[in-house]
């Protein structure tokens, strides 16, 4: 059925979109999904009927792009399509991507529409290349729909980055002649942990933000040099730069203009284009919708013809193109002007801390039972998606907890793809209260539709912790702390028909237990860790008493990141902090440490 | 530049930063002059560090500044840390006898400093050393640290006793305001005559 098994030879007639699908499995890709919506919606469909990928419908886009993300952790090559205005709704993992990069390439197709055939607006989607920092393709027919995967897939990898490939309905919808290429030969990638690149917390974004500002650098200077970016001659003294399907209008409107035809269009590579400047006096930016070309031209300080000319909205075709670009080439060529190339960015340094002060990242507070979780997920050895909310310090040393934080609801739909790419339980899914209501019901119903196997951790705290305790469909908590309706988890999980089950966090035994039943059950299950948040209750539930006799120094309980265990002098020392939770009684293999005092018959 | 008066106040998450530069803010606006402030909450009760910044003056342009003529300190690691942002002949407020020792001394991979004293002698920087702790406790609650330690460094600063009393009015809950002017008059006493020049 795939044209792996044809000659290679032989030409095939393919949609821009079926050109995607074969040029993504060409490329090695393994992993597609989308969500549909007009023009995109035939790329992932053709592939569902092409052996060697899998394909999915996710929920929506935001999970389609996490679940990507997942499998791209996890090794294998990952595309997700989307119209758009799906992109709108992908925008909160796409945006973080650029900073977390990837491992196997990840390609987000977006699918637009320039006047509405199908559609609520025509935004142009290049705007979220440059918003993101992230390189952008553009093919302009169905051979390049083809072809650029395997470029795509390539140079996400090679600058460990998202790749944007920008589709148009006449290029996603036309269908034109294909020479088949032969498969990509690829490398495994291994997903290896890498926390200060995959959990976006403040220390570790603003490091992988300078990397994103001097990828973008090197992006430039491979845009300059990519075959992509071609330099036409032609006869008259008329240039054009066009990318996308509006190349072919022009090309079909001005057959003896020259053109630089733009197949990568985020970043632009400005020396080329000042080359075609050499050749001609008169240059023209031939471009559906916004300016995105024409600004920046116009930014190097050279003359361009663009919007002035060509209407800023709706399609355009050669027609129109020729009418509006005629009254402006028969006028006097405008002066030369030299290009002033902006000059790189100033990257802000990295703040040194004063030299001998150590450091105070923020912690889990003392008593705090998503420190519990963690203790009692580590030793089952699957990868920890994170999401948002206090429990992401867990990620901090010394409890090393989570591999990734990407945005708000995205645990589930990156352990979902993860998962799914792997073909069974690697990794696991921590999410809180708050943000399981913000957007994990939604990636938690795809996982059950796609059948993801995994174990999804809610750290039910009865509350939005990190911002200061607000309210939330959970607890039915209002901003004037009156009491409204509240959401019970379980019964939304068991109504989407997924296993869960409800326990104490202040339990330890109870806790340990339910996670280890639920690590060796087939599929998905949820656990719901619920305690109210240590702040809001300040309860001391009892005494830790050190045995000193049989303190051995070992730094178990230091290891837990408990602030309430002060350094060990002679034995380790419990200070005034302590909410008696006993977690360190847990982890202390010499029995050094008792709990007494307050018992509440449990 | 030197119209703006800057300060800083530093310390641990939860320890009510916020409050005294609440505080602070209030007192200079109640002195008729034009105040700025500017901090970075989020994961401010999660233990972190904690920087506030007050700046004041007849009229004040930007909210945030590198360097302060006065830093107020909770914490005696984050009072060494604020060395480096004050100005030469700046004056920390520190509270010494309060240490927090963060994560990193507790796994032994760091050492919490000693040095505030020389280290602020050798800066140029005037040091009051307060033991706020025992202040506030001798208020009646540890949590009046903070404001323990801005009555202390009232005595730095150029406001009346009852711009100060209508600031803490303005800025304290009214169920806390009794302590906490308590542990302000306290601390305002323990800067003996020859600490203030």
């Amino acid at each position: 059925m795939g044209y792996n098994r044809c000659p290679v030879e032989r030409t095939v007639f393919f949609s821009g979109n079926e050109a995607i699908a074969h040029g993504a499995v060409r490329a090695g890709a393994g992993f597609a999904c989308g969500y549909p919506g007009t023009p995109s919606t035939e790329i992932l469909e053709t592939a569902a009927r092409l052996g060697g990928i899998h394909a999915e419908w996710c929920i929506n886009e935001k999970v389609a792009l996490e679940t990507a993300v997942g499998a791209s952790l996890a090794g294998v090559r990952s595309i997700v399509t989307m119209k758009h205005v799906g992109l709108n709704v992908a925008a909160d993992p796409f945006m973080t991507l650029s900073l977390t990069g990837v491992n196997a390439g990840l390609v987000v197709v977006s699918a637009d529409d320039p006047g509405m055939h199908s559609s609520q607006n025509e935004q142009d989607n290049r705007n979220y290349a440059r918003f993101a920092k992230i390189p952008m393709l553009e093919p302009s027919d169905s051979q390049e729909a083809y072809d650029f995967l395997a470029e795509a897939f390539a140079l996400s990898e090679e600058f460990d980055t998202p790749v944007l490939l920008r589709t148009t309905t006449r290029v996603s919808h036309g269908r034109g002649r294909v020479v088949p290429r032969v498969p990509v030969p690829l490398e495994p990638r291994e997903y290896a942990r890498d926390i200060s690149k995959y959990v976006m917390v403040p220390q570790y974004a603003r490091v992988r933000n300078r990397l994103v500002l001097e990828r973008l650098q090197a992006l430039r200077r491979r845009s300059e040099r990519s075959p992509l970016n071609v330099l036409e001659a032609g006869t008259a003294d008329l240039g054009i730069i066009a990318s996308g399907v509006a190349y072919t209008y022009a090309r079909e409107a001005f057959p003896k203009a020259w053109s630089l035809k733009l197949g990568m269009s985020n970043p632009l590579p400005y020396a080329k284009i000042a080359r075609l400047y050499e050749q001609v006096s008169r240059v023209a930016v031939v471009e559906e919708l916004d300016p995105f070309i024409e600004e920046q031209v116009r930014a190097l300080g050279l003359p361009v013809i663009g919007k002035e000319a060509i209407p800023a909205d709706g399609e355009l075709d050669q027609d129109v193109v020729f009418r509006a670009l005629e009254p402006f080439v028969t006028l006097r060529a405008p002066r030369r002007r030299r290009p002033v190339f902006p000059p790189a960015p100033h990257i802000t340094a990295p703040l040194e801390p004063p030299a001998g002060l150590p450091v105070r990242p923020p912690v889990l507070c003392p008593g705090c039972t998503h420190r519990s979780v963690y203790i009692a997920m580590r030793r089952h050895k699957l990868a920890p998606m994170g999401d948002i909310g206090c429990y992401t310090l867990g990620a901090l040393p010394p409890l090393l907890a989570l591999d990734s934080c990407l945005c708000m609801g995205s645990s589930i739909g990156m352990m979902a793809g993860f998962n799914k790419a792997l073909g069974r339980k690697g990794a696991a899914a921590v999410i809180g209260d708050s943000t399981f209501f913000h957007s994990g019901i939604t990636a938690l119903i795809d996982a059950y539709y796609n059948e993801a196997p995994g174990l999804v951790m809610v750290l039910d705290n009865r509350t939005t912790a990190m911002t200061g305790h607000q309210g939330h469909p959970g607890t039915g908590v209002r901003p004037d702390r009156t009491q409204g309706p509240a959401v019970d988890v379980q019964r939304l999980c068991e109504g989407i028909g997924v296993r869960c089950a409800t326990v104490d966090a202040n339990d330890y035994g109870a806790l340990d237990a339910a996670i280890r039943a639920e690590v060796d059950a087939p599929g998905l299950g949820v656990i719901v860790a619920l305690a109210p948040c240590v702040l809001t209750t300040r309860e001391r539930a009892g005494e830790i008493v050190v045995d000193e006799e049989r303190c051995n120094l070992c730094g178990l309980c230091i290891d837990i990141g408990c602030p309430a265990i002060a350094p060990p002098a002679t034995a380790v020392e419990i200070t005034d902090a302590c909410t008696g939770c006993a977690l360190c009684v847990e982890v202390c293999r010499r029995g050094a440490l008792v709990c007494t005092g307050i018992e509440d018959g449990a | 530049m030197s119209v703006t008066t800057t300060v800083s106040l530093v310390g641990v998450g939860g320890q009510g930063i916020l409050l005294a530069a609440a505080i602070l803010a209030e007192t200079a606006a109640a002195e008729g002059l034009d105040v700025k402030a500017s901090e970075v909450k989020g994961m401010a009760q999660r233990g972190g560090s904690v920087l506030s910044t007050v700046r004041f003056g007849s009229k004040v342009w930007s909210p945030v500044a590198r360097h302060a003529d006065l830093v107020v300190a909770t914490e005696a690691l984050e009072g060494r840390r604020a060395l480096a942002m004050l100005t030469p002949r700046g004056t920390l407020v520190c509270a010494v006898t309060t240490r927090i020792v963060p994560g990193s001394v507790l796994r032994r991979e760091d050492e919490y400093p000693d040095d505030l004293a020389a280290a602020a002698a050798a800066g140029g920087v005037r040091l009051l050393a307060v033991d706020a702790e025992g202040l506030a406790r001798e208020a009646g609650t540890l949590r009046a640290v903070n404001v323990a330690l801005l009555g202390a460094a009232s005595t730095a600063l150029p406001f009346t006793q009852e711009s100060w009393r209508r600031g803490l009015a303005a800025a304290v809950p009214a169920k806390i305001l009794e302590v906490n002017e308590r542990a302000f008059a306290l601390g305002r006493e323990s800067v003996g005559e020859e600490d203030e020049k």
